[in-house]
């Protein structure tokens, strides 16, 4: 036990010092453990709570390591930190690796979501009730109209760029048209663009 | 049977999830409320702010759809069809990340998506508070929020906490 816990002092030590050396988890179960307590964490943010479990916590992974990753997450569909738990799941123990990791994350913001709409429903028919859930709606379509104005200002001097946007936003708010229709178009063109210097 | 649609429908959907869950949003309105007709526009919006309200990914939105259309078996069913097909790929591309991350098609594809992503972004903020005609106090909400996200650093929960006390107030 001591040896173990000599091993781990001095590898938090290095990594203070700045020279990180990655503990992986040792375990299925630490795997789990350690996604289980990021989807507890993860009130405000998903993406801080992996950071601060994997990196600060549990020294996993080095701060170039989980950057890297949610990079590579980033630029593919799907959940960021739910496709980096099959990324890292797998690394670390390949196929059970991945399923342990993702049933980890998702499993208490799951109970927690499905928890809160079975009591909003039961409370659904008050008048005050609707109206607070309204305004909380309300408030989250700002915050995505805020995200977009955010990742939106880079390229505010593309006209190329504004085109597209403006392109999709009105084929699918306006026009209501069909996803699967709007983005393989819209990325060709884009593409297209983004080859010819454009972009 | 409703959980084949379900499942077939947000599988299909998995793969244009680029830039996280917002892109896909109007498209999951699209499909719920006027294609399927399961639920209304403004039970839509509610659903979306409980799953705001709840820590976790915010992909949760599909289970608590899942849930209105089908009970558990349902909210199952929306979350793994939405995150599995994205997480073959996922899953794949890492087996090849080291001939991906410096192919020309990379770069030019990311910038391709950035175009595309603030655009659905927009979309889905304008759909999510726009659920018939538009409301002038859905709009306000809304742009005040945008307007304290873009100029604070304040916990976005505090804004949504404001969002609650002026949905009291106003509707």
């Amino acid at each position: 036990m001591t040896a173990i816990g000599e091993n781990d002092s001095v590898r938090a030590v290095n990594w203070e010092r700045g020279t990180p050396i990655p503990t992986p988890p040792r375990s299925l179960a630490e795997l789990f453990l350690g996604f289980l307590s990021i989807g507890a964490r993860s009130f405000g943010g998903v993406l801080p709570a992996a950071h601060y479990v994997m990196v600060e916590r549990r020294h996993w992974l080095t701060p170039a390591d989980f950057t890297e990753t949610i990079g590579l997450c980033q630029a593919l569909p799907g959940p960021n930190v739910g496709n980096a738990a099959i990324v890292l799941g797998r690394r670390w123990f390949g196929l059970s690796g991945a399923i342990v990791a993702f049933l980890g994350l998702f499993a208490l913001p799951y109970l927690w979501v499905l928890a809160l709409a079975l009591v909003y429903t039961h409370w659904a028919a008050r008048p005050l009730v609707s109206a607070v859930v309204t305004g909380v709606g309300a408030s989250a379509a700002g915050l995505l109209v805020a995200t977009a104005v955010k990742l939106g200002r880079p390229m505010a001097r593309k006209p190329a760029g504004v085109a597209l946007m403006a392109g999709c936003f009105v084929a699918v708010a306006i026009g209501r048209m069909p996803l699967p229709v709007v983005m393989p178009i819209a990325l060709s063109v884009g593409i297209a663009l983004s080859r010819g210097g454009l972009l | 049977m409703i959980l084949i649609e379900l499942g077939t429908y947000f599988a299909r959907l998995s793969l244009l999830t680029f830039g996280g869950l917002s892109a896909v949003v109007p498209d999951m309105q699209r499909y719920i409320v006027d294609v399927k007709g399961w639920t209304s526009a403004t039970d839509f919006m509610r659903l979306f702010a409980v799953a705001q309200a709840a820590p976790g990914p915010n992909v949760l939105i599909t289970s608590l759809i899942g849930y209105r259309v089908a009970g558990v078996a349902g909210s199952l069913v929306a979350l793994f069809a939405l995150c599995l097909p994205a997480g073959g790929l996922t899953w794949v591309v890492s087996a090849l990340w080291g001939r991906f991350r410096d192919s020309p098609w990379r770069g030019a594809i990311q910038r391709a998506l950035a175009p595309l992503v603030v655009g659905l972004t927009f979309a889905a903020g304008y759909a999510i508070a726009t659920p018939h005609a538009p409301d002038w106090r859905l709009w306000l909400i809304a742009l005040a929020t945008a307007a304290v996200m873009l100029r604070t650093r304040v916990n976005p929960l505090w804004l949504l906490a404001g969002g609650a006390v002026l949905g009291g107030l106003l509707i």
